[in-house]
């Protein structure tokens, strides 16, 4: 295979066979419940059994004192300030270990140390904990009533903030010939990395260092997290993330469990380690979506979207975690309802509210399955009223080629693109008038089927402009790398960035190998550790390929110019006669090859250039040209069979057509697209955790919690067009997101679409049999009445 | 504690072990085999099959006691297995891991499907993966792989 790549005209492009794939297929991969040290004992936690409390007592079990923690035995311990650089937003202390109340169902009370983890389990049982009830806040929306209980009894009311969007003209909007009300409803779910969370940690005496085994998106931001809290210089913390297991933005916040273990680590005086199990993992990991929107949608008579007014409501639970809490899934929801759509008024009231649910964090696509499902849905119910195909509804309102870069009434720049030819690509390759004529052909009985539509847009590569824009604790304007060549040749980069599935070993290889001329197989990217490691922000928001393929690629092509010089220096030529080809510097007359010349750089200075610097040894960093982000896109579509009996929903066909820019290896890029859309369909139709009035979670294991498996999830069509960014290496845009955002739009419309003829509106996820049963129930009743 | 003695990818190993102890935490605890994963420890996502006398089993769901005199094999002890090395090689081509935190199971998964349905359906393929949970995946590529592995192993006539 990579010869054929190379042959065909460059590893720029090639779908190379991923260079992570032997240790994980061999069992030898290592995680971080995988590493072993002499001594290590086990962590169980105490959690909190009920929603909203003040403690009164805990009392550790008799004789097993030295082994049971509560926040009382950590009097040096600092709570983190989290959430956005903003006075208005209001600060909810979240202590490692729940100090005066607790706030959510599953918070960590104590911690207990035993040999094994089934030992640490009977401790914690043995724990006693006296808790006076308060009443739970369950309802994002009833939260902000006057009368609510509170959180936190310092805050006014129970938003961590309340903010108006508003942009363009929005006194035409009343008297629009169409005026639609819709709420929408994207409920709570979990990131479930099928790898949990875990952390392995130990006092090194001969460094005196505190080594901390992370299963962590981003190493170095989370050291610098630990040092605060743990009141530790940075110089001693090191934070080694091995294998990861799936993060999906579930692993790029530091949580309260993760301080708690590394300071009883730095108290017992030998290995601890807490591995969190999948209950632990539903109860009081990072908890996602939960947005509820109350819009209206505008059109002309001709179906031109003219704005988009309403509220928008997160239920962001408990605590904002650190470092920049869920502050931006308001701001981004309703920063993307317009969508890619020539929308020019926009009028939200955005309310991030506190509830007594496990915190929330992002999760892969980040605020926009909801502003993409309630945007989605609104075109959909205005050609329902209009009695237009939503395809052509769309074709009337999206932006062009010819408009591009385009400016959305919310600021967000569309980059390049043709939107149109992603919308006309997914409408042929479902084949609309197929699905029409199915549709008329039904014979009572059978199952309905419909077909839905979902465009999306997705931000990547966006650095310093739009994170200070959003006020973030922590600006991941650019990333690193550290490019070496070590004596016999052979290379070794190091980066900021984490991979965790994302192939990172492979792309950022093939990235090197082009400026290099060398085969892949002789450069190793390394990452994950931050003693070995530049500084980086690790890999989350679809950055990874943008920032961290572009500073390797900007700085092995320093690296190689270095090479060319000192090969030219040898064959005794011009620079500018030389070139790099297959490990060599070639002239016209002889060849060097790059042993020979990192040799002499390492060992050999004698050799080099009058006044030429040794090593071959460079660390550079990148941010795009222009930070503001460039956007990948596309169009989802999808073919649906519906069970009118049972409301059961089974998808026949599902088509993309989406354009993320150049890319390095198309292999891995459709892994993502598939691997997204997965993700995509969990949220649309299976995954869920409903809260009883008493703020009880009712989904806390895999029987409650419906994962989709091999037999729900198709295999998607993908076509790919290509339109290379302007202000990124190689015209590369991220694509690790985009395909968790439309699903659950795309699924909603088919469904709807299903059916059109009594007007059934399907506008909360996910889409279980009860829901579409209920729905067209409802919709039956009011045509009848 | 109890003492058991089994086999474990071919070798005889006797060990104390809690009654409560499962098969899984015996493998990865006791024995330092890794290779067997732990996405739930309950019976619900795959990631900690192995074999028992042959047959797959999930190991979060099995007491190590139950299994005095039985043979057990994990993901490390099929190193040298030809069925095996045919499935790993389709799933490296397939692109069917992405963090492969799932790969052991799913690997154990394909190996006993072939082994009982040499040429299976896709259906059939799904099916049988219909226990399994990859987060990263989407499936497509496992399912592929093991459609894959299937062609290979089939002798052309
Ligand atoms: S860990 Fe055994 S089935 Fe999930
Ligand atoms: S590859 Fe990550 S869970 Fe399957």
């Amino acid at each position: 295979m990579s010869g054929d790549a190379h042959s065909s005209g460059g590893w720029i492009g090639a779908s190379l066979l991923r260079k992570e794939d032997a240790r994980h297929l061999a069992g030898k991969a290592m995680f971080v419940a995988d590493v072993r040290l002499p001594g290590l004992q086990d962590i169980a936690f105490v959690r909190s059994q009920i929603a909203h409390g003040r403690i009164v007592s805990m009392a550790k079990p008799a004789g097993a004192e030295s082994r049971v923690f509560t926040i009382a035995d950590f009097p040096s311990l600092h709570v983190l300030e989290a959430g956005p650089e903003l006075d208005a937003f209001r600060q909810s202390p979240y202590p490692a270990l729940a100090s005066d109340k607790v706030r959510y169902v599953g918070q960590a009370m104590a911690a207990c140390v035993a040999p094994t983890r089934a030992l640490a389990e009977d401790l914690a049982e043995l724990v006693q904990v006296d808790c006076s009830e308060l009443p739970a806040v369950v309802d994002a929306i009833a939260a902000m009533s006057p009368g609510s209980a509170r959180l936190f009894e310092s805050w006014a009311d129970n938003a961590y903030i309340t903010r108006t969007i508003s942009a363009g003209d929005l006194s035409r909007l009343k008297d629009a010939p169409i005026r639609l009300r819709r709420k929408f409803r994207m409920n709570r779910q979990a990131t479930v990395s099928l790898e949990t969370r875990g952390v392995v940690a130990h006092w090194d005496a001969r460094l005196e260092e505190l080594v901390v085994y992370l299963s962590t998106q981003g190493g170095h931001v989370m050291r610098l997290g630990l040092a605060r809290a743990l009141g530790l210089p940075e110089n001693q913390i090191r934070v080694i993330a091995p294998d990861v297991g799936g993060g999906f933005g579930g692993k790029n916040r530091l949580l309260p469990e993760e301080i708690a273990v590394c300071a009883i680590a730095l108290k017992v005086g030998h290995p601890v380690r807490w591995i969190e199990d999948r209950r632990e993992h539903l109860l009081a990991s990072v908890h996602c979506r939960d947005h509820h929107y109350d819009l209206i949608v505008s059109a002309d008579s001709e179906g031109h979207l003219l704005g988009i007014e309403g509220d928008v409501h997160i239920d962001a639970g408990a605590y904002a975690l650190w470092p920049t809490g869920s502050f931006m899934e308001a701001s981004m929801a309703a920063g993307n309802l317009p969508g890619p759509y020539r929308i020019k008024a926009l009028s939200v009231n955005t309310f991030t509210v506190a509830t007594n649910k496990a915190p929330m964090g992002p999760y892969r696509g980040v605020a926009r399955p909801g502003a993409c499902f309630a945007i989605e849905r609104l075109v959909d119910e205005v050609a329902l009223h209009m009695g237009i195909e939503p395809y052509e509804l769309r074709k009337r309102n999206l932006v062009t080629r010819e408009e591009m870069p385009y400016n959305t009434v919310a600021g967000l720049k569309l980059d390049t693109g043709d939107y149109h030819d992603a919308l006309d690509t997914a409408a042929a390759m479902v084949d609309i008038p197929a699905v029409r004529r199915r549709q008329a052909e039904r014979k009572p009985g059978e199952p309905r089927i419909g077909v839905g539509f979902a465009v999306y847009t997705e931000q990547s590569g966006h650095g310093v402009v739009e994170w200070s824009k959003r006020k973030s604790r922590v600006v991941p304007g650019y990333e690193s790398a550290n490019v070496r060549m070590l004596p016999d040749g052979s290379v070794t980069i190091h980066v900021g960035v984490q991979n965790h599935g994302q192939g990172h070993e492979t792309t950022l290889a093939q990235i090197a190998a082009h400026e290099l001329s060398l085969d892949p197989s002789q450069i190793r990217i390394r990452y994950g550790d931050t003693a070995t490691t530049p500084f980086g922000f690790g890999s989350f928001a679809s950055r990874s390929i943008v920032f961290a393929g572009g500073a390797v690629g900007t700085t092995t092509r320093r690296l190689a110019e270095k090479i060319r010089l000192i090969g030219a220096h040898f064959l005794q030529a011009d620079p500018k006669d030389v070139r790099i080809e297959n490990g060599h510097v070639i002239s016209q007359s002889g060849s060097v090859a790059f042993s020979e010349i990192a040799l002499a750089a390492n060992i050999r200075q004698e050799m080099l250039p009058q006044g030429m610097d040794p090593l071959l040894d460079m660390t550079g960093t990148y941010e795009p040209t222009e930070s503001a982000g460039v956007f990948s896109y596309g169009t989802h579509a999808v073919v649906v069979e519906v069970d009118e009996a049972t409301g059961g929903v089974k998808i026949l066909d599902y088509a993309v057509s989406e354009d993320c820019g150049t890319m390095i290896n198309p292999m891995i890029v459709d892994g993502q697209v598939q691997g997204g859309i997965s993700q995509g369909i969990g949220t649309g139709l299976y995954e869920e955790i409903p809260f009883n009035a008493e703020g009880q979670p009712l989904a806390t294991t895999f029987a409650d919690y419906m994962m989709p498996c091999a037999t729900e999830i198709p295999t998607v069509r993908i076509a790919h067009s290509v339109t290379p960014a302007k202000v990124t290496e190689y015209g590369v845009k991220g694509v690790g997101e985009g395909g968790a955002i439309a699903p659950p739009a795309a699924l909603a419309n088919a469904v709807a679409d299903a059916f059109r003829d009594c007007k059934a509106s399907f506008n909360e996820t996910p889409l279980t049999p009860r829901r579409v049963w209920d729905a067209v129930q409802i919709a039956r009743a009011g045509a009848a009445s | 504690m109890t003492r058991i003695s089994l086999h474990v990818n071919g070798t005889a190993v006797e060990r104390d072990v809690e009654p409560r102890t499962s098969l899984a935490d015996f493998l990865r605890e006791s024995c330092a085999l890794t290779a067997t994963h732990l996405g739930c420890e309950h019976g619900a996502c795959g990631a900690c099959t192995v074999l028992v006398d042959g047959m797959i089993a999930r190991s979060c769901l099995k007491f190590a006691v139950m299994c005095e005199g039985r043979e057990v094999v994990t993901l490390e002890g099929l190193a040298d297995d030809a069925l095996s090395d045919t499935i790993k090689q389709a799933f490296h081509e397939s692109h069917a891991l992405q963090c492969g935190f799932c790969t052991p199971g799913m690997l154990m998964a394909a190996r006993d499907l072939l082994s009982r349905n040499p040429i299976p359906s896709e259906d059939q393929v799904r099916a049988a993966l219909a226990g399994h949970i990859c987060r990263c995946t989407g499936y497509s590529g496992i399912v592929h792989a093991i459609i894959l592995a299937s062609r290979r192993l089939i002798p052309v006539e």
